[in-house]
């Protein structure tokens, strides 16, 4: 189907979701920018300068077909939220901290069970209350699990296998984790002392800002044989954790930031933003970079099965019963700030290139080998935690990933108001009372922590969702309601 | 003195005072006050002496923002007041601080602050003093 061309300031109209920046732009883009919206979203895309980044990135050296943008697009540090590309490291690509975030390895787990609403309604506060006391967090929160430098350094180097032989993981929840909750080539010499410092009391912490733990309930199956193949099914209670690599990963993007300065200019690059500091993959400084970076990918898969360990926990204490019998079995669990070096076609031919995902999702289709058996037929689950008191999605990946997107979609809503805007509206509310209202029990550390993350503050997931949808980067399988909620 | 700004999903802390020195106390006041929701309510019960070393002012002012955020992350104190020294070149501090350890009875904790980023990152002198400002990733 075609369409009139229709532009919208720089924006040149593909196809009913797709917008193309062209790269004469902007002097310096080796490719367009290409950003998956609706309509509906063109005008705020256009009056923050997230647009600028997806053309800031179109510049990188070796960067691979388009910079490209997923519909939770906002503005960001160098990378916009939502924001994907690929370097070829054979063609000078870099690797760019900015485009993994500070956050290495936010990501999503997802746990079902066999326990439906009617089971939990009856001891929702009692339940909620207990995740809350259980699980550290916000900030300033130690976690109840201590490691040494020693024991820090193999999570870093094994990620949550390592927490087998502790009775803290099961090979089950390892095998259903992207990458196996192990990014190979991980190099804890090259994590900090700092980071260190900051991590050691932090795994199994949730952290703040828009981290959170939820008990849902899925409320609509759109796609009966995913959701078949995932466990999933209507009415289900399922908990959705949201967190990532805690202090140790700040601390090894911002040394990485710090350390690379100057560093583009020794390799001629030149940058239209100075916060796309990036090396060369092929150099001493983006080799050590990629190494601090997966140690601290896996200390965050390791953080994510202890918050799921210690939820498992609290369900036994309150429904009488071991976990397994619940049937609390992880789904998957996905990383939404990552790079990840993966095969992809380019012109036709077989690249290895590196994926920068800065609140992006893989989203693997049918067939893809790196997928568990299960899932094979199916898609690789994509985990959409929405904004607090509405949806969150389960979706799964579809060929037009690979085909458009280097196998990436959206992460999330995105947000739509600051945090500054975002509590001053919400003085004189009670957050609590109005999620309450809707039958949602939320737990924080502060009104604060709830007003910065009311749902107004957050883009329409729904809308998120229907554009990777309809773009065909993941397909819908089943929308998620709040039944409680604990943050920072 | 200090406030902030609105900047997405983050946010900036903006500081002037008439001399750098005073910036720099402010700046700590500032972070203070996105930490915990009363920084009143931080008593200045225990001191300790801060020294950094850098290349410019700028970079002097995030490591000092970076410095607080890590001495809270593992040490959990609270500073609220400072008296810094700076040396002629602008690029070295020594600092005295004061605060005390974090209280859950008594400090409600604001949001968990990431880092002070580079992204805007100014320090500069005004007719009228001193203006710095930093994006702190939360």
């Amino acid at each position: 189907m075609t369409q009139p061309a229709t532009t919208y300031g720089p924006l040149e109209q593909v196809d009913e979701y797709c917008w193309r920046i062209p790269p004469t732009y902007r002097p310096g883009m080796r490719v367009p920018g290409l950003i998956f919206a609706h309509p509906s979203q063109i005008d705020k895309i256009l009056a923050d300068k997230s647009l600028e980044q997806v053309a800031n990135v179109a510049c990188l050296p070796g960067v691979q077909v388009a910079s490209l943008a997923m519909p939770d697009i906002h503005l960001g540090y160098g990378f916009c939220i939502g924001g994907v590309c690929a370097t070829d490291p054979h063609e000078g690509g870099v690797i760019s901290p900015g485009g993994v975030g500070y956050d290495i390895n936010c990501g999503v787990r997802l746990l079902r069970s066999n326990l439906r609403v009617d089971d939990v309604q009856p001891r929702l506060e009692r339940l909620v209350s207990r995740l809350f006391g259980r699980i550290p967090t916000g900030a300033g929160q130690s976690g109840h699990y201590r490691f040494t430098y020693q024991e820090l350094r193999q999570l870093m180097r094994e990620g949550p296998a390592a927490l087998i032989p502790r009775g803290w993981a099961t090979q089950r929840d390892i095998d259903y984790t992207e990458a196996r909750g192990c990014l190979a080539d991980a190099d804890p010499s090259a994590v900090s002392q700092r980071a260190l410092e900051r991590g050691t009391d932090q795994c199994g912490t949730l952290g703040g800002g828009n981290h959170f733990l939820e008990v849902q309930v899925v409320d609509q199956v759109f796609d009966e044989q995913a959701a078949a193949a995932m466990g999933l099914a209507q009415g289900m209670v399922c908990v959705m954790i949201h967190s990532g690599s805690r202090g140790l990963g700040y601390q090894v993007c911002q040394d990485a930031l710090h350390q690379l300065r100057g560093v583009p200019e020794r390799y001629g690059i030149v940058l239209p933003d100075r916060q796309l500091a990036c090396a060369p993959v092929l150099s001493e400084e983006g080799r050590h970079y990629l190494g601090a970076m997966r140690a601290a990918a896996n200390f965050a898969w390791c953080n994510r099965q202890l918050l799921m360990w210690q939820a498992r926990e609290v369900f036994e204490s309150v429904f009488e019963k071991p976990w397994s019998q619940l049937g609390l079995e992880l789904v998957y669990d996905v990383a939404h700030n990552i790079a990840k070096p993966e095969d992809h076609q380019v012109e036709g031919h077989t690249k290895r290139v590196w994926v920068h995902r800065k609140g992006a999702t893989r989203a693997f289709p049918p067939g893809h080998p790196e997928l568990p058996p299960p899932y094979r037929p199916v898609g690789q689950p994509v985990l959409i935690p929405g904004d607090m008191g509405r949806a969150s999605w389960v979706l799964v990946g579809q060929p037009g990933s690979m085909a458009r997107t280097f196998g990436s979609t959206c992460h999330g809503a995105g947000r739509a108001m600051s945090r500054t805007e975002a509590v001053r509206r919400a003085q004189g509310r009670q957050i609590q009372q109005e999620l309450s209202l809707r039958g949602i029990v939320a737990r924080a550390r502060g009104w604060r922590g709830l007003a910065e993350e009311q749902p107004e503050a957050y883009k329409d997931v729904d809308l998120v969702v229907e554009v990777v949808h309809q773009a065909n980067l993941s397909k819908k399988v089943a929308r998620m309601r709040p039944l409680g909620v604990i943050k920072g | 003195m200090y406030e902030f700004f609105e900047h997405t999903a983050d946010i900036g802390l903006r500081v002037r005072a008439a001399t750098l020195e005073e910036l720099f106390a402010h700046a700590g006041r500032g972070l203070l006050a996105l930490l915990v929701d009363e920084p009143d309510s931080v008593r200045s019960v225990q001191s300790l002496t801060i020294r950094l070393q850098s290349d410019s002012v700028e970079q002097l002012f995030y490591d000092w923002l970076n410095e607080l955020l890590y001495i809270f992350e593992t040490r959990r104190l609270l500073l609220g007041r400072f008296e810094v020294r700076l040396t002629g070149d602008l690029t070295s501090l020594e600092a005295q601080a004061w605060g005390e350890p974090l209280d859950p009875q008594r400090h409600r904790l604001g949001p968990e602050v990431k880092a002070a980023t580079y992204h805007e990152l100014m320090v500069q002198r005004r007719d009228d003093g001193w203006f710095a400002q930093a994006i702190l990733d939360i």
